[in-house]
Formats: C-alpha cells, structure tokens, sequence
C-alpha cells in the first residue's frame, strides 16, 4: 500500500448554510448523487481498496453509497470544531504510510495520477492539486447582482516548470507588498506568480508530516497553516542542514518547548541519495548546485488547465456542479428505472430523474435534476432547476433556475424562478417569486 | 558557441548594406535607425586606469571597447549614430576618426558630439531632445557594451508595440539570460525583474545589490494579469530601444539621472504617466557591459572562447593594418611577428598581439598580451590582462591582473590577485605585492582634493586642467622595489573613501560574495519567522492584545485619560483581537500587576512594589468594575493574580497589600477571595502560596470580620 487515502467530510458547509442547515454537506445530492460519492469514485477509479472517511455519526448514518470499497470511518463529535488538520492528528494512529488527503466536496475529472507522480518523482513532502478559478455564470438565487469575486486572492509562485511549489500567500495576509527572499530566488529565478488559482483540496502528504502534526498541536487547518508552513519551510535553513546535529541536540531542543521541527526522512534515504549523487539529473539548471539544492522538504502542485474541477462550497459552485457534473459522470442512465415518467410529459436528454419519481402528463423538464421518489404533477415546466429527494410539485407551475429542498411542496400554479426553497417549505398556489432564498424561520442564519 | 548560429542571417556591414531589418509598416515612412552611444560612464570605477585613457579606449582583447559597440551597432542595421564625449573627448575623437566608422564607405554615420558639461546619461538625453537629434525609434547604448545580440526581434516587437498602443511603451530594455552566480553577472547591476509573461511588460524594476527580501509592491498584481513572472536571471545588456519621447521624458523630469531612475520613475508613475516599458530577453547571443574590472575579466575570456562570435580577436573587424592573428586550438591567437621562446607553453585561451616576444620556459593561461610586449624567461601568466609595450622580467608570477601600457615588471616579481598596474609603473625587482594593490603613476591625493569638488565628477574631468602635476614626492621603494614608480592607492583610498565608494572597488564586489554566509544569517530570522507563525493565531491575538492593554494603560497614565475612555478603548481591542471576556480581565489584571515591573525593570523588591501598585490600582478601580461583576469574574480575577505571583517568588511578601487592595477598591468580594483561598488549589505551589503569612492573616481577618458581619447581621 503506497498512499492511504482520507476523505475529509465532517465540515458543515458554513459557506452554503441555507442547503445545509436541513442536510449535511456530504450528502447533498448533486447529479442525484451525495457529493461525498465524487470523491470516493476518484479514489475508487485509481484502484483505491481501502479509505479511511472522516465524519460525523449524523453523516454516517444517512449515507448511503455504493462503493466496492472498504470505508472505515472514524467519526468526530460535531461541534468539537475540529480543523482538517486536527483530524488528521486524531487519525493519527491508523496512518502507516503517506497519505492522500481529499476533501468531501471535490468533484473533478482530473487524472490524478498527474498528482500522485509529482509526489512519488521528487520524493515530494507535499503534493497538492489547484485548478484555474471558475466564473459562475448561472444566476445565484438570493445574491443581489455581481459578486464580486478575487477579493482575497491567493499569490502561488511556481518555479520555471510550473510545478514546484515555491511561494504562496494570501492577499489578506499582505500588506502594501509582496515579499520574496532573495535566498529563493537565487534558487530559482524564475518565478511564475499565479494569481487566478483555487486549491482542490487534495493533498499527498509524507506520512512524516503526520507525525509533526502529532507533535505540533498548535496547527488546526491543512489548508490554512499546515500547506503555508510547508511552503515556508522549504527554504529555511534549519531543514535543509545536513542532519549532523547529534540526538542529544535535538532532544535539547524539544526540551527548550520550540515548535518542534518537521524531520522529513525516507527510509529509503541512503539510496536515494546515493542515486542523485551518481546520476547525471538535476531538476534546475543554472547553477552547480545538487537536485534541489540539498533540500530535503519539496512541495509540488499539479496546476489543472482545462479540466473539469469544483470545490462545492458556495451555492453558486453547487449548481454549477449540478449542471455540469451528469455531463462527465455519466455512467448510469440519466432516467431511473424505477421512475414514472408519462409518455406525454417531455423531458430532455440532460435532464436526470430519480428512483421512483413520478412525471405526470404535459410536464417538461429540461436541464434539471429531480430527486428519488418526487412528484411533478401536470404542466409543469421546471429549466435549469435542481430538485431534491421527496419534492411535490403541483399542476401548472413554473420552475426555472431554482433549487427545491427535500420535501418541500410546491402548490399549484406558482411561478418560481430563481430562488432557493428550503427543505418542507410549502409554496402557496399562485405564488410568484423572483430571486429569494425561502426558508423557515428558524432556518434563518443567526447574525 | 551560442553565437555563432546568429550572426548568419545578418549582412556585413563593410558591404554597405544596412543590415537587415524588420518590416516596417507600408504606410510609416522608413526612418533610418539610430543610436545614441554614451562613450562617457560618468563615473570612476576605472580609476586610477582612466585618468590617462578613457574608459571606451581601454582595450579589451586589444580592441577598444568603443569599437565593439560601434559593430554592434552597425550590425544591429543602425545608419546614424551620435557619439557623446565628455571625458577626454580629445582621445576619443582622435581614435574615432582614424577608425573606419569615419571612412566614408562607412555604413553608419557617426556624428561626434562634446561638451564638457554633461554630468550624468540624463543630461545627455536631454541634450539629444534639445537639439531634436532622434526622428523615431533610437538605440541607446554606452561606449562599453560588448554584444552580438541581433536586435531585429525585439525592434520588430517594439515597433509592433508602439504602433498597436501609440506611445505607450516607450522602451524595451534588451536583457540576457545569465543565471545567478554566472561569471558575466555584474554584482552591481544585479537585478529582479517582474515582468507581465504574456506581454512582456515590466511591472516591477529594482536593483537588489546588498537587500535580502525581494518586495513588490501590491498595485503590479492588480492590472489584470494573473500571468506574473519574477525573473532573477536576467544580466542588464544596457541596450535599450528607445521611443523618442524618452528623450522628452528626460527633459521634463530634469531630476532623472541615469537609466535606473528614468525605469523606477516611469514605473512608479505608470498611472500618471500612461507610459509602459517592456523587455526583450535574448537566451543565446551575448551581451554585457564593462562596468567595472571584474566585468572586464569576465567579458575579456568571454570574447577569446568566441562566446561573442562574430566579434573574435581573429576577425580583425575593426580593420586595423596588424591586428590580424591567427587561431589555433585551445583558443590560442598569435598576432605577427609574435616569437615564443623555447619550452614556454601557452595552455589555453590566450591572446598574443603584435611584435610580442616572449622568452623560454613561460606559462601562459587565460591571458591577453597586447602589442610590442616583452616577457622574460620562466614567466608565468594566468588570467592575466597585459596591454602594450609591457616589459617582464624573468621569473615573474602574476595572477588575474591587469597591467596598462608601459608598465615595467621587473625581475623575480610575484603579483597576487587582483593587483591593477596603471599607466607607466614600474614594480621591482624581487617584490611580492599583496592581493588588490592598485599602482599608479598619479598621487593619490591629487585624487582626493579633487573628490570633493563635485561628487557627480564625469569621469575625470578635474584632471584634464593639470594633467602633469605629479608631486614631487618620493616613490615608496619599501613597497614597490629598489627601482619602484608609482603610488600605491588602494590602502590610502578604502581608509578614507565614503563606505558607497568602498563597496564599488575597482573589481567590483564578486570578490567574496559567498552565499553560503548570506543564508547562514538568515537562519536565526528565518526560526524566528517561523516559530510566530507556527503557534496558533488565537495566541497570537492575545498576546498582540496584551501588548495593545499595555499600552493603553501607558498612555492612559501619560495623557491622564479617563477610565472611561480606557474601557472604551479596552473594549474595541477586545473585538478587535476577538478575545473573550474572560480573557480580558486576567490579561487586564496581569498587565496591572506588571506595571510597576514594565516601569521600573525587573529587580523591584516586594516591599517597593507595593507602593508603586496600590495608587496605580486606585486609578484604575473603575475600569476593573467594569468587568468585575459576576462570581466568575472575580474567581477569575483572583486565578491571574494567583498567577502573576506564582510566576515572582519574590514578590509573594506584596501579594497580601495586593489582595487587601482589592478589597478595600471594593472590586473583589470577601467571599470570592475566601472561596479562592480554601479552593483554587492547582498545585504544590499554589499551595505553598496560600500558606504565606501574610496571605493567612489576611485571610484570618476577612474570617473574622465576616463573622463580626454575619453576627451583626444575626442580631
């Protein structure tokens, strides 16, 4: 077993509330699937046996996927509001090996053995998968004209071959500059600084930045300390030394309570060594330098050009993703088997019903997605909607543009575009609603 | 050979033809191009050297260094070139005429113009606008570039440019790849480049000679392009094309100076301004400047390992009578009537010019001889430039030096590296001289009242009135022989040189510049960087909270502020850091307690601190009501107090006069530090603090005077 793979899936979905608030975000269902399904499918196409799922007993209970498989899941308390990389401590038993990190709500086309060979080819402590930042187009239902987007964007600096990782910071971190030690540039001195990156969320990481983990408790986030802190940690000196500081020092040094230090060590280190001293290879020229410059710590990213790739954490990423997600993960017929579809009813090829779904006479439904065991009554015309699981729509309406939660009943006659009704919501008939977020009194986020 | 492909698609330009050039628009009416050569550095780094010649007359592989640029340009298809003179102008003008630029067959025109006022590059290009000298696109150049860059492509871009955008991009500075650490890398001109990688426009220009962190301003990553390269591998060419209105730029910024400050200057002012600069980066061709003795080197056995193909010291392209010579292998070049004594060896790169005669058993390596030298027997030659009607003596040993004109080395001489031999001197005999000396025939100090007439001195104007004023003062034979002429420089001149001066040596300052040195100091700020970030950002806050308490208290002692006032400031540090109630009033305590410490350092006594805290505690009453109010509060309270004295045994003697404070302010209630006494135990020694007489009494006291209380209150 090289890599030991961990899905994430125990965040609430903060930036997306009035979804999740009725349904945890693993399990909101996107091309009629949970979004935790993408992820497990990556992992299970690549020949994955085994992963390891961190989430919640409420998650665990609902979910209900078909995967070959083994899922061991190890659950955390819902409101201990554990960081990703908390979690990874908390597992830190069961790791043995390097590990993939994924987080619950990638869905993505990638061919992630592009990532997995950065690792493997360099040795890399860190892997990491980023793709080109989407433009929404569709119309967010609640959201009062254009967002504005890359308010705080991340600065990625990548070395001559666009892939090691050599610099990142986040705008808000910034202050009137953009500093670079000069140290790193005389490494490397072309830099590519990308701005208009979004990170996937999937990490290879050593099985010793585990470890340090354990020991370094003070960092709660993957994404937000851990991958900076490892970036960093490149170029400082104290790493790259040639480890002739006898045990004694080191223990010295834990003793004196420093943050401990990440010691990077393959087992295989002698000969890899040895290897890079007799081969002719080096990964810069311009310089006599050794590979890497004698570095032991190298962080890589796999940009993505044209992939598909989305991070389902904003309402607006979550029906874009409805839209495109059936269009690649097309495997299964888009029309169950076991739906009611009458034959007068027209619904169009990219359009996906449910498990016993019931499409009555005069409806057509056109680039939309009708969750299990719902029922469209006559004449109704839904475009570009995402309907869930148990949904009533009565005769005559119109939906376009929206998302329809469990359960929730849409009378006869409304006329619904753009909006997003909550899960149980009644819509009363004749209704005409226009770009609102419908849910109950209590749904409403707490300010 | 990097060059040697590149100069084939382009015309010799003895042939008359103008070279080749780009396209030009059908509709723009074809200007001639033309350059701008700057044969002036306006500034001394060739001193003492360029006091008897100027610095684009110094030969370089036995070529002035003016005639590599003038071939350049002629390369380059220019037809029309302004040459520049300040400095010795005579010379120049002299060496100018007699060459072929001035022959008329020539294909590009030189047109000399002097004047004895220029200060700076800036003043030049200011008086290129006055007399409205340049119709179109111009090059500019200095008289010391040596280069085989065709620059028909980035000509080609940069008109592309101009005419897409009409006077936008005002230049395009022409760069070379050359990785860090190369030997053709000039130090001083060490540069980072941020450049927009799909238009090559510059954003961001700086020289990093002596800084350690690299910062770029914000506004360039804001124009929209996500596609932003930081280039460090670039060598500055010193080859820029330029728009006319460069020229104009100049005029109406009569501040700018050199090229440096017009690139920060149009950059800093994009916006204003409107005006862009783009670059063009060459991988392959050659290109540097000789700034300074060290570039002289490298660029020196650049051209005799034919890195700067066409232009070999065979080619002979200035044609001059004699100066042909012949290459064999290991880049070995004889000029005529060069005689080689018997068993000397000239191992490799080695350049030999006319009438030299070089006795037996020597050892030649990476050497340039000029014309007419005469070299003794057992000589031995490295990395050595000797130019004319030198003389050494037998047994001489000399390393990476450069020896003018009539210099004299007399016998059993060692001279170590970098040792420069001016105009005329004569070292020896039986003499080792030590790493760097500089010698010369002008005293040092003729140089030095002159220094602080004018600090923008071109190159050596003040000289020129009184060019023989040698002093009368004795030759140091200690130091340069029995038969010794000249002065030595360089000790006398680091001393007092100003510390800019003495960073930009002679030999510039590749000397030592170990890198390994550089990253070994930034371990201590690296760690340091580190272990900040490394520790929870939710400490960080409250220990940056602390800090903004202290000094609000501070302040609020200074400017007597009320306490109101402090709450409110208080409050608005708390949601600022996002720090909890809680959190607020041990740190509020804390810092209370430490005041007295903050203020009058670490040593104070128990029985000193006392008196400082209790008035201080008075004061602050109203801001510790504020937040004292429920039970917890005041535990919570009592914790950071237990704390502080926990951390000073020392002061345990204060804490009952601390406590008794407290109480009698009225912030904490009896029953709160009797609840703490009998249960806040967390270990040994918060134990041991609670058994402190003082703390007992006070305790007893409290007991009974509740009791007294709760009996009265019986009655």
């Amino acid at each position: 077993m090289e890599l030991q793979a961990v899905v994430m899936a125990a965040g609430g979905g903060s930036r997306m509330m009035d979804l999740t608030y009725s349904m945890p975000k693993p399990l909101l269902p996107v091309g009629n699937k949970p979004l935790i399904w993408y992820p497990l499918n990556l992992l299970e196409k690549i020949g994955f046996e085994e992963v390891i799922v961190i989430t919640t007993k409420e998650v665990h209970k609902q979910m209900n996927i078909d995967t070959k498989m083994k899922l061991e899941m190890v659950y955390i308390q819902e409101d201990a509001d554990m960081g990703t990389a908390d979690a990874l401590r908390h597992i830190q038993q069961k790791i043995k090996t390097d590990i993939l990190v994924v987080s619950c709500d990638l869905i993505t086309d990638v061919a992630l053995h592009e990532v997995v060979d950065l690792f493997r080819a360099h040795d890399a402590t860190l892997s990491m998968l980023m793709s080109k930042t989407h433009e929404f187009t569709e119309t967010v239902p609640g959201q009062k004209g254009k967002k504005k987007t890359g308010e705080q964007r991340d600065f990625v600096g990548v070395d001559s071959s666009g892939k090691r990782l050599l610099f990142m910071a986040n705008e808000a971190d910034l202050d009137e500059e953009l500093v670079i030690k000069k140290s790193i540039m005389r490494k490397h001195p072309r830099m590519h600084i990308k701005t208009g990156l979004v990170d996937a969320h999937l990490y290879c990481l050593k099985k010793s930045v585990v470890d340090f983990l354990a020991d370094n408790k003070s960092i709660t986030s993957i994404r937000g300390e851990l991958i900076p802190y490892l970036v960093r940690k490149q170029f400082s000196a104290s790493t790259n030394s040639q480890k002739t500081k006898d045990d004694s020092e080191k223990n010295q040094k834990k003793t004196d309570l420093k943050t401990p230090d990440i010691h990077i060590s393959s087992k295989d280190e002698d000969l890899l060594d040895l290897a890079r001293e007799k081969s002719c290879w080096n990964d810069h020229r311009g310089d006599m330098s050794d590979a890497y410059h004698g570095g032991k710590l190298r962080c890589y990213v796999h940009i993505m050009e044209d992939s598909m790739c989305y991070r389902v954490n904003t309402l607006a990423a979550y029906i874009e993703a409805n839209r495109l997600a059936p269009k690649v993960f097309s495997e299964e017929l888009p029309i169950h088997p076991t739906a009611e579809i009458s034959e007068q009813s027209m619904v169009g090829a990219d359009s996906i019903i449910g498990a016993a779904c019931h499409v009555s006479e005069k409806s057509s439904i056109k680039r939309s997605t009708i969750g299990a065991s719902s029922c469209i009554k006559e004449k109704v015309k839904i475009t570009n909607s995402i309907i869930m699981n148990g949904v009533t729509i009565e005769e005559g309406c119109n939906i376009q543009g929206s998302v329809i939660c469990n359960q929730a009943v849409i009378s006869r006659g409304a006329d619904i575009k753009y909006c997003l009704v909550g899960s149980g919501q009644c819509i009363e008939a004749e209704a005409e609603r226009n770009n609102e977020v419908i849910v109950g009194i209590d749904q409403l986020m707490e300010i | 050979m990097a060059g040697r492909t590149t100069k084939q698609g382009r015309s010799n330009p003895n042939t008359g033809n103008p070279g080749k050039r780009g396209p030009v628009g059908q509709d723009e009416e074809e200007q001639p191009l033309q350059a701008v050569l700057i044969a002036d550095s306006f500034n001394r780094r060739f001193f003492p050297i360029s006091k008897d010649q100027p610095r684009a007359l110094l030969p370089l592989a036995n070529v002035a260094m003016i005639d590599y640029t003038l071939e350049f340009l002629a390369a380059a298809g220019v037809q029309e070139t302004f040459v520049f003179l300040c400095w010795m102008s005579s010379k120049i003008k002299e060496h100018l005429q007699k060459s072929k630029w001035c022959q008329p067959t020539s294909s590009n025109t030189v047109h000399i113009i002097t004047s004895e006022l220029y200060r700076s590059l800036g003043d030049v290009l200011r008086d290129v606008d006055a007399k409205t000298l340049v119709r179109s696109d111009f090059l500019l150049v200095c008289g010391d570039v040596v280069s085989n860059i065709d620059i028909t492509p980035a000509l080609q871009e940069h008109r592309n440019r101009r005419k897409r955008e009409k006077n936008i991009s005002v230049m395009t500075m022409i760069f070379k790849e050359s990785s860090p650490g190369h030997r053709s890398r000039c130090q001083e001109d060490d540069i980072i480049v941020a450049v927009d990688s799909k238009t090559n426009r510059v954003l961001h220009y700086q020289k990093t000679l002596g800084l350690k962190k690299l910062q770029f301003p914000m506004n360039i990553f804001h124009n929209g392009s996500n596609e932003i390269e930081i280039r460090y591998d670039l060598l500055d060419c010193h080859i820029s094309i330029c728009s006319p209105q460069v020229a104009e730029l100049f005029t109406d910024n009569f501040d700018y100076q050199t090229r440096n400050d017009f690139v920060r200057g149009l950059l800093v002012n994009e916006e204003i301004l409107g005006n862009q600069i783009h670059l063009h980066v060459t991988g392959e061709q050659y290109g540097a400047r000789v700034s300074n003795l060290l570039m002289y080197d490298a660029v020196s056995s650049d051209v005799v390992r034919r890195w700067v193909y066409p232009l070999t010291p065979e080619m002979n392209f200035t044609d001059e009578e004699g100066q042909t010579c012949t290459h064999s292998r290991r880049n070995v070049y004889r000029g005529a009537d060069v005689s080689l004594g018997h068993g000397s060896q000239m191992v490799e790169n080695v350049l030999i010019g006319r009438g030299t005669i070089i006795g037996s058993n020597c050892q030649i390596s990476n050497s340039v001889i000029g014309n007419n030298c005469t070299i003794g027997d057992n000589v031995i030659l490295d990395r050595t430039y000797i130019w004319n009607n030198v003389s050494i003596a037998n047994d001489s040993n000399i390393m990476q030096c450069v020896l003018c004109d009539h210099v004299e080395v007399k016998q059993g001489v060692t001279l170590n590296q970098h040792c420069v031999l001016a105009f005329n001197v004569v070292v020896g005999p039986n003499l080792t001289l030590p790493e760097g000396t500089v010698v010369s025939m002008h005293h040092p100090d003729e140089e030095e009242e002159e220094d602080d007439e004018d600090e923008f001195l071109s190159d050596d104007a003040g000289v020129n009135n009184d060019p023989l004023k040698t002093k009368t003062k004795g030759y140091s034979s200690a130091e340069l022989g029995s038969e010794g002429k000249g002065y030595i420089w360089r000790t006398a001149n680091v001393s007092e040189a100003e510390e800019d001066e003495l960073s930009q040596g002679l030999w510039g300052l590749t000397v030592n510049l170990d890198p390994e040195s550089e990253s070994e100091s930034e371990v201590s700020e690296d760690s340091q960087e580190q272990d900040s970030r490394a520790a929870s950002p939710e400490l960080d806050d409250v220990n940056v909270f602390q800090v903004e308490v202290m000094g609000t208290l501070q302040r609020g002692m200074e400017e007597s502020i009320g306490c109101d006032n402090l709450v409110l400031e208080i409050n608005s540090l708390k949601y600022a850091y996002n720090i909890t109630l809680k959190e607020v009033m041990q740190i509020l305590t804390k810092v209370v307690l430490e005041f007295p410490i903050q203020q009058q350092g670490q040593e104070l006594t128990s029985s000193q601190y006392s008196p400082l805290l209790i008035p201080l505690l008075k004061r602050w009453t109203p801001v510790f009501k504020n937040y004292v109010k429920r039970a917890q509060d005041h535990m919570d309270c009592l914790a950071a107090i237990e704390e502080f004295f926990l951390e000073r045994v020392a002061l345990w003697a204060a804490m009952v006069k601390v406590l008794m404070a407290f109480y009698q302010q009225e912030i904490l209630a009896e029953e709160a530090i009797l609840r703490w006494f009998s249960q806040g135990v967390t270990s040994d020694k918060s134990k041991l603090l609670r058994k402190n007489q003082g703390v007992q009494k006070f305790i007893q006291w409290l007991e009974e005077a509740e009791d007294e209380s709760s009996e009265e209150d019986g009655k």
